[in-house]
């Protein structure tokens, strides 16, 4: 078959349609916040080996993870009906919350032609504390373990299993939910991949699943090309572990050879008794992201964009971590700082096209106790948006998520229905951004009334070490988490605690702000 | 046509677009179309000239869609304009919901807010979720930040605080005060009475920033008018209100033109005997495609500038491929239309300036559009400059020069399948089972081949695709959109009685406005309706208020996505009432029948067009000489002024007795 630039742009509109409207199904009938207001999931279709095809684009730390995922759910053979879910983020996971449900696509009664997937972050699997997300010392700690199993045979959910899980976790009802919209994203997948295959021919299909995957490369390898050949390395830090207060360095080599780019991690810290340790998918993703941003059209991403780019960790490492390492923040914070360290590389070689670093956390904050009007629990769990890094062209933003994530805040009237919080304050945090010929954006600061007596955990970074600044812009503020008590004082609380506030108790939460770009030009004399 | 000595009023819908001032109107028994260039440095002065002309002294109806409030927003050129919110809340208008809008792109810029940093004020006085006060406003406080605004030159202020629809005293007092002082004021829960207070901000806040403009361009036209003429706006909902209602809430107007389109896209098949519609309208740079099964869809989740519109507006989802969508081969060998446009300047190449290869440009080449009947001959198209670019672009891609042209239909025809299984197939509708309604310059040229793409059987192409918008303004409904946020739990008793309180003041609300709008109670219906969701989503879906709304709730779940759940707990979140004044709608007129062979004087021309990479002989039919019953065998073109419709191999077309084409597309 000749490849037909027609078909292969009718085809990729196909494909990358069928994982947004996965997508839609996913978000607007599940209930953890996590899925339907933050957006963290993600759906894709694989080929009959496997191979990512089309991912629709929902949150970038999934991207080198989902693959990882459909490898490991393989080992259990599936028929028709069939869907297999994990979340252990040493077979093909990433961290315990993010639950994967790999179903295949059957569709000339062969064996399966198509896999369609979808990972959703879950509010709570478990675990130490309240929203899973604990500052933890080993996997054990942080919720339920699932391996690749089925859950979902021939049609019908295995109740066993189910209630098995169910068991394991604080809100099972909301679980429950989140499990019937996960499966109904597959099988919207699988009915519109049978369609596609019904329409035109199954192996027009499949030639073309393959054609996507080279256009990707191809894209990936002319974007590599426009990066000039040499070598580039940047050191950045996580400030701590929330164990030890030792600050954990991630360093990248990178090196440019005409079409390709290896990044090398070897020189960064082994891996660490908190829950910041990454595994190699979250490692592949912050990478992959990186490089995704440089390309201007509008490029699937699929197995095409792997192929020119090799990774290279150590066992055992912050980037790779091994069983039984705690892994719940290498999800959400790490993954930040591997972008920082890529993009700081990148500077050197693309000094007009690479920003400042932007707050480099997702200031995770997760309260929860038992509501005072029906004596039930509550578990809140949301990410705070701070300033992006200015730029050769042009100031950062002020309050927004960046890199990794691209989650929605929970309004304030949503939030006050809810749960028995009050907020106080949710503002601009002026002044907060790098000074630089172009500023940085400015971080924003929440602060929020306790109405009744909770715990809260907070993970965040960059609370010692600013993101920052390029061509002699000054690095963003650091952010602070403070805790204010209804006597009047006021506790500055580190990076990663976890604590208790009574009634009339507020937390204020002011985050990092972007690094500036290039010196502040002096007025003249 | 002006039809002295009748006593009845004459109805005019009159549509600002960017290029033309269409009227449509009825008087006595006659229909008339009127286009005039507009006049976009001020828009009245077309339309004040049309009036004139169609309708000179006679006591005149006229229902207006106007692109005033919209451009004004677009192009930034609002009134200065103000925020006050709760102390400590400022920055909510900046800061919006924390996301970007595209995930891989490592440089951006969002539009700066409507109201800059000095401009937004915080007040004491704080209402928790039930309605009850925490803290009270201070009205020293609140005519002090009057006077600063005042002193600052402010022109209009939005008024937006927390939990004000759950109690709207507070912003009821903030705005008595400041409007004691001249000032105009918008009140965020008489905007929109929703929870959600980034989007209720947004919305309030472009009603200040257009409500000056509005004003003024609203009276400039009524001081032309007579004393009993009567002027309605069109509203982005599909309806209209009058126009002393739209100064005040000039936001409900913002995307009236293609919400005249629907209603004229709906309205005209409903006329032709179709109740379920896919309206097709592509233009020049654009496609909007909206989905109406029975009724008009509605969204709120419509973004205008960047910023959220929550008020209720028909769903149209516009992608960007259009009759001028550039075509390029790009980095990975796919081939690209759109959505770069030549748009009108340098435009396509065969209009003689431009120099990359358009939609436009592969009709040329397939001789799907004829020179001479382009725009009634008026315009030169220069077949000669499409060779050699098209010779160049298809030997890098290893097609034929038909291939390529045949090539950028098929993928400009996927974008736009693309867009109405988005509204269809994702919504859990069967597009087999709709009338595909085409307009627009460049409608009846995809039309076919969209509809064979998607299954649809039918299209219906109506006469004067080009006016249907002013047609649907003339024949809106009278609308008026209520909503309030109740957020009540239906496992917790006493929810019908909630529910049925807030219904109840909305209707009296309703009622009350209606009448203003001279409506009288026999021509009023009243819509109920609720948004509803599983306990612990954050999506709602409007389900009608019927006798069992939960069971509504379950199946329009299903639906939608799939699976329902009628063990779980649902809620409540808003009631809404959509009050329609229907007023006696003018007939369409039936045009003059013949058999089923055309006429031999609407035949007016024999070319060589290509379809699937042959090449045969179409006859040319000139549509106004087409008469009811005509039928007309693929494959056939049909040219009038301002389209040109494309019958091809696979489709047949019947004049109907209103003069609409309904093409039948085989499968």
């Amino acid at each position: 078959m000749n490849t037909s630039p027609i078909l292969l742009e009718v085809f990729k509109n196909r494909l990358s349609s069928i994982a947004e409207e996965m997508g839609v199904t996913l978000q607007r009938t599940s209930f953890s916040p996590n899925i339907k207001e933050r957006r963290d999931y993600s759906c894709a279709v694989f080929d009959a080996r496997g191979n990512l095809v089309a991912q629709a684009a929902h949150i970038p730390v999934h991207l080198g993870s989902m693959p990882l995922s459909v490898k490991a759910a393989l080992e259990i053979p599936m028929d028709e009906g069939d869907m297999v879910m994990l979340n252990d983020p040493f077979r093909g996971g990433t961290h315990l919350p993010d639950i994967t449900l790999v179903a295949p696509v059957f569709v000339d009664g062969e064996s399966p032609r198509f896999y369609v997937a979808n990972r959703a972050h879950h509010a709570d699997v478990g675990g130490m504390s309240a929203g899973s997300m604990p500052l933890s010392t080993s996997i054990f700690q942080e919720g339920i373990i699932i391996p690749p199993t089925k859950l979902v045979e021939k049609g019908k959910v295995d109740n066993k299993v189910l209630s098995f899980i169910l068991a394991n976790v604080r809100t099972p009802q909301e679980r429950e939910g989140d499990f019937s919209a996960q499966i109904m994203a597959n099988t919207t997948g699988i009915r519109r991949l049978q369609e596609l295959a019904a329409l035109h021919r199954l192996d027009k299909v499949s030639f073309y699943c393959t054609e996507l995957m080279a256009y990707t490369e191809r894209i990936t390898r002319e974007t590599i090309r426009a990066i000039p050949n040499g070598t580039y390395s940047f050191r950045d830090f996580m400030e701590d572990d929330g164990i030890e207060p030792s600050p954990v360095p991630i360093e990248v080599t990178l090196t440019i050879e005409g079409d390709r780019a290896i990044l090398d991690f070897t020189a960064s810290s082994a891996q660490v008794r908190g829950s910041i340790n990454s595994v190699y998918a979250i490692t592949l993703s912050a990478v992959l992201y990186t490089f995704r941003c440089l390309m201007e059209e509008d490029v699937p991403v699929n197995a095409g964009l792997l192929k020119p780019i090799e990774v290279v960790t150590l066992e055992g490492s912050i980037v790779e971590a091994t069983f039984p390492a705690a892994v719940a923040g290498g999800n959400v914070e790490t993954s930040q700082r591997i972008v920082d360290v890529v993009l700081g590389a990148l500077a050197s070689a693309l000094p007009d096209k690479i920003p400042a670093a932007s707050q480099g956390t997702m200031n995770n904050l997760a309260m929860g106790g038992f509501h005072p009007s029906t004596g039930r629990p509550f578990a809140y769990y949301e990410t705070l948006g701070g300033g992006t890094g200015a730029w050769a062209k042009g100031p950062g933003v002020s309050s927004v998520h960046s890199h990794m994530t691209n989650t929605l805040n929970t309004p304030i009237e949503a939030l006050e229905y809810t749960y028995p919080l009050m907020v106080t304050r949710y503002s601009l945090r002026k002044g907060s951004g790098g000074k630089g010929l172009h500023p940085g954006g400015e971080g924003l600061i929440r602060e929020m009334e306790a109405l009744t007596e909770m715990e809260v955990t907070v993970l965040s970074e960059r609370r010692k070490i600013p993101p920052y600044g390029l061509m002699g812009g000054e690095p963003g503020s650091t952010g602070k988490n403070l805790i204010l008590r209804r006597d009047g004082a006021v506790m500055e609380m580190p990076g990663k605690f976890h604590g208790r506030l009574e009634p009339g108790d507020r937390i204020r939460i002011e985050t990092p702000g972007g690094g500036g770009w290039g010196k502040v030009q002096e007025a003249p004399p | 046509m002006k039809g002295k000595g009748v006593k009845e009023r004459i109805t005019i819908g009159v549509d600002t677009g960017g290029t033309f001032t269409d009227l449509v109107f009825k008087a006595g028994e006659k229909w008339g179309i009127y286009k005039l260039l507009s006049t976009p440095h001020n828009p009245a002065l077309a339309v004040l000239a049309g009036l004139e002309e169609v309708a000179g002294e006679e006591i005149k109806s006229i229902i207006h869609g106007s692109t005033v409030a919209t451009n004004a927003l677009l192009e930034r050129r609002g009134a200065k304009t103000a925020l006050i919110t709760n102390r400590g809340m400022e920055d909510i208008l900046e800061i919006g919901r924390q996301n970007r809008p595209l995930l891989y792109a490592l440089t951006w810029q969002p539009s700066p807010p409507l109201v800059s940093e000095e401009l937004r004020v915080g007040i004491k006085g704080r209402v928790l979720p039930e309605g009850k006060v925490l803290e009270e406003i201070e009205e020293e406080e609140v005519v002090k930040v009057g006077q600063e605004l005042l002193e600052k030159g402010v022109e209009s202020v939005a008024v937006s605080l927390l939990f004000s629809f759950a109690h709207p005293q507070h912003e009821l007092a903030v705005g008595r005060i400041l409007e004691g002082m001249g000032i105009p004021v918008s009140l965020s829960h008489q905007i929109l009475s929703e929870f959600r207070e980034y989007e209720r901000t947004s919305t309030t806040v472009i009603n200040a920033y257009v409500l000056p403009i509005m004003k003024n361009y609203i009276s400039h036209i009524q001081s032309h008018l007579g004393s009993n003429d009567i002027m309605r706006i069109m509203q982005s909902n599909g309806g209209s209100i009058s126009a002393t209602k739209a100064a005040q809430e000039p936001v409900r107007t913002i995307l009236s033109g293609p919400a005249g389109g629907a209603v004229g896209g709906l309205e005209v098949a409903r006329a032709a005997g179709f109740e379920k519609v896919i309206t097709f309208d592509m233009g020049g740079t654009s496609t909007d495609v909206s989905l109406m099964d029975g009724k008009l869809a509605m969204t709120t989740e419509a973004r205008v500038a960047g910023f959220p519109v929550k008020v209720p507006m028909i769903e149209i989802h516009t992608v960007g491929a259009g009759g001028g969508s550039i075509a390029y081969i790009d980095r990975g060998g796919s081939l690209r239309v759109g959505p770069r446009s030549a748009g009108a300047d340098p435009g396509p190449i065969c209009y003689g300036k431009g120099q990359e290869i358009t939609v436009t440009d592969a009709h040329l080449m397939l001789g799907r559009l004829v020179p001479q009947h382009f725009l009634g001959g008026r315009m030169k198209l220069a077949r000669g400059r499409l060779e050699e670019p098209f010779r160049e672009m298809a030997t890098s891609t290893g097609m034929s020069e038909v291939e390529l042209a045949e090539g950028i239909l098929s993928v400009a025809n996927a974008t736009m399948e693309r867009a109405i299984r988005v509204i269809s197939v994702e919504r859990g509708f069967d597009p087999g089972e709709f009338v595909l309604v085409s307009f627009g310059g460049a409608g009846g040229l995809h039309a076919a081949f969209l509809a064979r793409a998607l299954n649809i059987p039918r299209i219906l192409v109506p006469r004067d695709p080009g006016t249907l918008s002013a047609l649907g303004m003339l024949l809106a409904d009278i609308v008026k959109d209520y909503s309030v946020t109740v957020m009540v739990d239906t496992t917790i008793p006493g929810w019908q009685e909630k529910t049925q309180g807030a219904l109840t003041s909305l209707k009296k609300q309703a009622l009350r406005d209606m009448e203003d709008e001279g409506v009288s109670r026999e021509e009023i219906v009243l819509e109920p309706a609720l948004d509803m969701r599983y306990k612990g989503q954050s999506f709602e879906i409007t389900v009608p208020l019927t006798k069992d709304p939960l069971k509504e709730f379950h199946r329009a779940h299903k639906r939608l996505y799939g699976y329902s759940s009628p063990e779980r707990p649902t809620e409540m979140v808003n009631v809404r009432l959509r009050a329609r004044g229907i007023p006696p709608k003018p007939q369409l007129a039936p045009i003059k029948e013949g058999n089923s062979t055309p006429p031999q004087e609407a035949h007016i021309d024999t070319v060589r067009s290509i379809f699937q990479g042959v090449e045969e002989e179409v006859p040319v039919f000139s549509r106004e000489k087409l008469l009811a019953n005509n039928l007309l065998e693929g494959p056939a073109l049909v040219v009038e002024y301002s389209a040109t419709l494309v019958i091809p191999p696979f489709a047949r077309g019947q004049v109907d007795h209103l003069g609409n084409i309904i093409l039948e597309v085989e499968g």
